[in-house]
């Protein structure tokens, strides 16, 4: 055994991790293991199954209690792979007989139901342990793995059992609809020995088939289970480096003695010296740096050029990669069947049967649909304000053009207009106003034009509208009188608020007129 | 001879050189863009099964409890519980997994975690995912593709794992304080890259769980480049150690 040669990183792991390097090792020898496996146990269950025709259980059972017997030769094929010497499959079956024999009927009576059985097979296998001897050795070995090797072991009957019943129901999905077979269990229970005979054979062989892929997997992780323990008691990981770290150091010193020899060789002789003259000069390679170089060595620079492609050719340096994707083959058959609108029908019948099962239980029913809606409708709340930004910005716009309601303003142009600030009968205060005060008294005037029409006529009027502004709003009212009579007054406010030319004495009598008709009475009515 | 440029020359027979073929490891490499390797370590099919069965286990009893609680409020139990039931099916590994950083009490009880391939924690896309697709990984009975794909794949991935980028690794755990023999720290007398620092490292922190047979052994080989004889190596590899361990 050469640590160097071993073909797995070797370094202490937790139980579990050796477990797992199990698990890849035997993935890397799987066609070996598996098909030494089938070669070895395949005729031995035919064998027994002849044997045992009228009792498939017992054939079973005994092929079972066999297993022993069969897990040496994968761990004789990894322990020779492990370390770079990977036997052919006819070499290995050749050295079956002679792993056989030692201690065969110890593994199969009272060794048969260790619960740390691959754990404990190399000791036996590769050590050539037995007795005391072994015991021993078992005790120091298991101080630490043990507990992972027995749940390996209970683990591994479990994924057996899984497997199989795998298989067997993968098998009953694949028996095409077309056999019309009566698979009514009472049958099958009530079915004497005899026509079953061969379903139960059936089955026991996808048993063993199960047992192929999975017994090498078990006995691969036993064994690096096994080879984990010994490497943290050996430090086998130490003892490489330790090994290596030598050989180059030894590498260096033999290197540095060679160096010192040639050096004393190379005392300069006269004739050496005289020779050199004779020497052709370095010239320049008129092929260029392509051309074949040291062709008396080895390792020609064709030879290294060729690695240096080829190691270009791989990972890192270079990343390939294969895609596969599906796509519709040429001619679709149309297959608009009818089942799925008859699956439909009978799902929607379950449907309604369900829900005449609720209206039984009312109350309750009522109260805990209500709490389902409640949920929904506060999952979609909650949606809502969680993309309340997303909806703003996208499905505000889409929506029609919204009406902002604001408040009409309080003051447009400096003047007060809310109704309140206004006194109860207007023309009345402007007629007593008019004498002493007319700027007031037109002043009032147009301010309650203007808060009548924000607040009866419902114009959009703020502050940045001038007074012709106001007017051509008035004049889409489509009401000539009141259209006329803003203009009179507009024009007469506008007289005096900014030309200070106050208005004509008769225009008083007028205006109220025709304030007290058109917006006391024709709008409040 | 000017022909002899065009005409290969006759090799020398070579030796078969042992190719470095990459060694069978358990380990699963991520680099980052800055260069650096971050090292995992895929969990295998033994310890998964097992954090399954505990996850199973404690859903079951679970189950059990509110089935067994809220049959006593009648059909309006029963349909609560079957919401449970949903829940517990379909949420429980993905809430543990994803609030929990990748542990379900299954996975914490075993050491494991999931994350993503890049070593990244798991996100509800991918957590979703992988555990969706249990119903892939249970056909056609009792996980039988799962187990295969476990079995098959250098990471151990089921096929939940594969379709969502997700791996389940042994989480990292705190290193004991080694305690090293008592030596004169001495300076190595030739210069040791980081796996020879790291292995002469270890010899001094194993060496309680080494036999002094074994220990012995071991550092006779170093005793030539160390030129000393065999019987004082221990002590010499114990004092390059403590050297390279720096005062503490």
């Amino acid at each position: 055994m050469r640590l160097t040669d071993a073909s797995v990183a070797i370094r202490p792991r937790s139980p579990w991790e050796a477990l797992d390097l199990g698990v890849l090792l035997a993935r890397q020898h799987a066609g070996l293991l598996m098909a030494s496996w089938a070669l070895v146990s395949l005729p031995i269950f035919a064998l027994l199954c002849l044997l045992l025709w009228d009792y498939p259980g017992w054939a079973v059972f005994a092929f079972w209690w066999l297993k022993p017997a069969y897990e040496r030769l994968p761990l004789h094929i990894l322990a020779r792979a492990l370390f770079g010497d990977t036997p052919s499959l006819k070499q290995a079956l050749k050295a079956l007989p002679g792993l056989l024999r030692p201690q065969l009927l110890a593994s199969l009576t009272w060794r048969r139901f260790a619960l740390t059985r691959s754990f404990d097979l190399p000791v036996m296998q590769l050590e050539g342990l037995s007795g005391q001897a072994r015991s021993q050795r078992l005790v120091v070995l298991g101080q630490r793995d043990a507990g992972a090797a027995t749940w390996l072991t209970v683990v591994g009957m479990h994924l057996e059992m899984a497997l199989w019943l795998g298989l067997v129901s993968l098998f009953y999905l694949l028996l095409p609809a077309q056999i019309e077979l009566d698979w009514s269990w009472q049958s099958l229970a009530n079915a004497a020995a005899g026509e079953w005979l061969w379903l139960e054979h059936l089955s026991n062989l996808l048993y063993v088939l199960v047992l192929i892929v999975w017994e090498p997997v078990y006995v691969a992780c036993g064994f690096t289970l096994y080879l984990n323990r010994r490497t943290a008691l050996e430090a086998w990981d130490i003892e490489l480096v330790f090994r290596r770290l030598r050989q180059r150091l030894g590498g260096v010193a033999y290197g540095l003695l060679l160096g010192c020899c040639l050096l004393l060789l190379q005392a300069p002789t006269p004739v050496m010296a005289a020779e050199v003259g004779n020497h052709p000069l370095p010239v320049t390679d008129p092929i260029g740096p392509e051309a074949a170089r040291l062709l008396k060595q080895p390792l020609s620079s064709q030879a290294a050029q060729d690695s240096i492609e080829q190691l270009l050719d791989r990972p890192p340096f270079e990343h390939r990669e294969t895609v596969t994707r599906w796509r519709f083959g040429e001619d679709e058959a149309a297959h608009a069947g009818e089942e799925p609108i008859s699956g439909l029908q009978e799902w929607l019948q379950k449907l309604f049967k369900l829900a005449e099962l609720w209206t039984g239980n009312a109350s309750l029913a009522l109260l805990f649909e209500a709490l389902l809606w409640a949920a929904l409708l506060g999952l979609v709340a909650v949606l809502v304000w969680r993309y309340r930004q997303w909806l703003d910005a996208f499905v505000g716009r889409i929506g029609l053009a919204q009406r902002i309601a604001t408040p009409p303003s309080r003051q447009l142009f400096g003047l007060e207009v809310a109704p309140e600030s206004l006194p109860a009968d207007v023309a009345g205060t402007v007629e007593q106003l008019w004498a002493e005060q007319p700027r007031a008294a037109l002043g009032l005037f147009y301010r309650a034009l203007l808060s009548r029409l924000l607040h009866d006529y419902r114009l959009p009027l703020h502050g940045a509208h001038t007074e012709s502004e106001v007017l051509r709003l008035i004049q889409d009212l489509d009401q000539s009188e009141l259209s006329s009579f803003s203009q009179t007054l507009t024009l007469h406010w506008e007289n005096l608020a900014y030309g200070h030319r106050l208005p004509p004495e008769d225009l008083c009598q007028t205006l109220c007129h025709d304030w007290r008709r058109l917006l006391e009475q024709g709008v409040r009515t | 001879m000017p022909h002899s440029a065009t005409s290969p020359p006759p090799r020398a027979p070579r030796r078969p050189v042992r190719r470095p073929t990459a060694l069978l490891d358990t380990r699963y490499q991520v680099e980052t863009p800055e260069g650096i390797d971050l090292l995992l370590r895929p969990a295998g099919l033994v310890s998964r099964a097992l954090a399954f069965s505990i996850d199973l286990l404690i859903r079951g009893l679970l189950l059990l409890v509110t089935y067994v609680v809220l049959g006593l409020l009648g059909k309006f139990g029963m349909g609560l519980a079957t919401i449970l039931l949903f829940l517990v099916t379909w949420w429980y590994m993905v809430l543990f997994e994803v609030l929990n950083q990748g542990r379900s009490p299954g996975k914490q009880m075993l050491g494991l975690r999931v994350v993503h391939d890049d070593g990244t924690p798991v996100g509800w896309a991918a957590s979703l995912t992988r555990n969706l697709l249990r119903f892939v990984d249970i056909l056609p009975f009792g996980y039988t593709l799962g187990i295969l794909s476990c079995l098959n794949h250098p990471a151990f991935k089921r096929l939940g794992d594969i379709a969502a980028g997700t791996l389940v690794v042994y989480r990292d755990t705190l290193p004991a304080q080694p305690s090293l023999p008592q030596a004169e720290p001495l300076v190595a007398p030739f210069a040791l890259d980081l796996a020879e620092q790291r292995a002469l490292l270890g010899f001094a922190e194993r060496g309680a769980s080494l036999s002094a047979e074994r220990r012995a052994e071991l550092a006779a080989i170093l005793a030539e480049p160390l030129q000393v004889p065999h019987e004082q190596a221990e002590q010499r590899i114990n004092g390059i150690a403590r050297g390279l361990l720096g005062p503490t």
